[in-house]
C-alpha cells in the first residue's frame, strides 16, 4: 500500500491535517465555537467555487475567502457578543448561498466535488506544500502565544485585566482558523472537516487531563482516526473523508466507554 | 486608593442610568464591601473599576499598579475545560512577566490549597474553585485584590473560608474591595461598606462610625450589628 505514491502523498497529508486541525480544534471547542468550523468549511467552499469561476487557484482563493470569513466573523463577534451563534449562520449562510449560485451556474461544477468531500489520494505536491506552511505557522503562532491563547480561552475577562491583548489574540486565532479549515478541506472536504477539529478534542477531554496533555492527547488520537481510516478506506474501498469520519466517531465512543475516568 | 469622579453607566448607552454621577474615594488598607439588592450595580461598579466595561461619562483611577481581580466564576466556569489548578497559576505568572514557579505554591499555601495543585479546576467544589482564583490574584503580590461576588453559591463552610482569607490579606496591608450579597457579614468583616442603589453609592465607614450614618438601611445594619456584638 504504502508503495504507491498517492498513497505517501495522501499519509502525508494526512498527518499533517490531524495535527493542525485539534491545534486549532482545542481553542475552538473550548471557546464552545464548534459551529465555527462548519461555518468556516462552508466559506471555503465558496472561496473553490468564486476560484474557479473566476480562474484562480481554487485552493488560493479559499485561503483567502475564508480568512476574510474567519476575520469578519471574529469582527462582528467582537461588537455583538450576545449573537455570536446567529452571526455564523448569517456567515454560513451567505457562503452556501455563494456556492450553490456559482456552482449552477454551470461555471464550477467540474471541480467542486473533491473539495465537498475531499480527494486526499489526488493531493498535489502543491497541496502538500500549502498544509506543511500553515501547519508550521500554526504550530509556531499557537507556540508563541501558547499561555495567551489559554487564557484567553479560559477566562477572558481576566485576560483582558491582565493586560493581555485580548482582540489581537482573538483576531490572531481567527487568521488560523481560516487558513487551517481552507488547506484541509482539499484533504478532508468540507462535510468532514469538522470531525478533525472537533472529534479528537471531544475524545481526549474525556480523559480528563490538563490543557498540554489533552492537547497532545488530541493529536494523537486525530494521528489514529486519520491513519486507521485511510487504511481501512485502501482495505474496503471506500471514500476516505468519511471513512477518517466515521473512525473519528468510532474512537470517541470507544474513549466514553472503555475510559475507567468516566463518571 | 481608588478615586472615583462622576462616575455614569449604563448598558444601553442611554438614561436610565444603573449609575449616575458617582464620586467615591475609596481607601487603601482596608476591607471595603460593596452591598445592595439584586441590580443595584454592585457587580456593575466592580466592573467599571477593573476596566471590564467603560463610563458613559466620569471616570476611575486606581493609585496602584498591582492590582489582583477574581472575576464572579462560579455560574460561567465551564467544568469540562481541562486545565489544572498549576497550569491556570502558570498561565497568570507568564502573563505577569514572572518566571519564578515557586510563587505557585506560596499562593496556594496562602489560601489553603497545595495539595489541589495538580487537580483539574473544574473537579473542584465550589469554595475550592474561589480560593483558587483568589490565590492566583495574589500571584503578582498585589496591593488591591478586587472580588465580584466571591461567595455566590458557595455553602456557609465556604463561605466563613473565604472570609477568613480576605480577612488574612487586610491584616497584611492588602486593600480589599468585594461585593458581598451577606450584609450581616458585610458588617462585621469590612472596614467600610459601599452601599449601592438609586443609580448611585455611598460610602460607610462600618470601623470606626465616623461618618455621620443617615440612610435608613444602613441604621438598620449597624443596629443589627450592634445587637450581634
Amino acid at each position: 500500500m504504502l508503495s504507491y505514491p498517492f498513497m505517501q502523498n495522501a499519509l502525508m497529508a494526512g498527518a499533517m491535517v490531524a495535527i493542525l486541525s485539534p491545534i486549532v480544534g482545542i481553542f475552538l471547542v473550548l471557546r464552545r465555537y464548534s459551529m465555527m468550523g462548519d461555518t468556516l468549511a462552508h466559506s471555503s467552499l465558496a472561496g473553490v467555487a468564486i476560484g474557479i469561476v473566476a480562474g484562480f487557484s481554487p485552493t488560493l482563493s479559499a485561503v483567502v475567502f475564508t480568512t476574510l470569513a474567519a476575520l469578519f466573523i471574529e469582527f462582528l463577534r467582537d461588537r455583538f457578543k450576545q449573537y455570536a451563534e446567529i452571526l455564523m449562520s448569517v456567515v454560513l449562510t451567505l457562503s452556501v448561498g455563494i456556492a450553490i449560485v456559482l456552482v449552477s451556474s454551470g461555471a464550477a461544477n467540474t471541480n467542486i466535488n473533491q473539495y465537498l468531500f475531499g480527494s486526499i489520494l489526488t493531493v498535489t505536491r502543491q497541496d502538500l506544500l500549502m498544509v506543511l506552511l500553515v501547519t508550521l505557522l500554526t504550530v509556531s503562532v499557537v507556540s508563541y502565544y501558547y499561555n495567551e491563547l489559554i487564557y484567553t480561552t479560559f477566562d477572558e475577562d481576566g485576560a483582558s485585566i491582565i493586560n493581555i491583548p485580548v482582540k489581537r489574540v482573538n483576531y490572531i486565532f481567527a487568521l488560523l482558523m481560516g487558513l487551517s479549515i481552507a488547506v484541509s478541506i482539499r484533504i478532508t472536504g468540507v462535510l468532514v472537516i469538522s470531525s478533525l477539529i472537533v472529534l479528537p478534542v471531544a475524545t481526549a477531554m474525556q480523559f480528563r487531563q490538563g490543557f498540554r496533555k489533552t492537547l497532545f492527547l488530541s493529536i494523537g488520537i486525530g494521528l489514529i482516526d486519520v491513519l486507521l481510516g485511510l487504511v481501512f478506506s485502501y482495505v474496503i474501498d471506500s471514500a476516505p473523508g468519511g471513512t477518517i469520519a466515521l473512525m473519528s466517531v468510532f474512537t470517541m465512543v470507544l474513549a466514553l466507554l472503555l475510559n475507567p475516568l468516566r463518571k | 486608593m481608588i478615586e472615583i469622579r462622576n462616575l455614569t453607566f449604563s448598558y444601553t448607552g442611554e438614561s436610565p442610568y444603573l449609575i449616575s454621577d458617582l464620586t467615591m474615594d475609596i481607601p487603601g488598607g482596608q476591607l471595603i464591601s460593596v452591598i445592595g439588592e439584586n441590580g443595584s450595580a454592585k457587580s456593575t461598579l466592580i466592573k467599571l473599576v477593573v476596566g471590564l466595561l467603560k463610563p458613559l461619562k466620569g471616570t476611575v483611577k486606581i493609585h496602584t499598579t498591582s492590582v489582583g481581580y477574581v472575576p464572579q466564576k462560579m455560574e460561567t466556569f465551564n467544568k469540562q475545560f481541562p486545565i489544572t489548578v498549576e497550569e491556570v497559576y502558570k498561565i497568570h505568572l507568564r502573563a505577569l512577566g514572572l518566571k519564578d514557579n515557586s510563587l505557585i505554591d506560596k499562593c496556594l499555601q496562602e489560601v489553603s490549597m497545595q495539595d489541589y495543585k495538580k487537580s483539574l479546576v473544574g473537579n473542584l467544589s465550589g469554595g475550592q474553585t474561589q480560593r483558587v482564583f483568589i490565590g492566583r490574584a495574589l500571584l503578582g503580590d498585589p496591593s488591591l485584590i478586587i472580588l465580584d461576588e466571591p461567595s455566590t453559591g458557595m455553602d456557609l463552610r465556604s463561605q466563613k473560608e473565604v472570609r477568613k482569607i480576605l480577612k488574612n490579606l487586610r491584616e497584611k496591608g492588602v486593600t480589599i474591595l468585594t461585593v458581598e450579597h451577606n450584609i450581616s457579614a458585610a458588617i462585621h468583616n469590612s472596614d467600610y461598606i459601599i452601599r449601592m442603589g438609586d443609580q448611585s453609592g455611598v460610602l460607610y465607614d462600618i470601623k470606626t462610625f465616623k461618618t455621620n450614618i443617615q440612610h435608613e438601611d444602613v441604621d438598620n445594619m449597624l443596629v443589627f450589628r450592634k445587637e450581634e456584638i
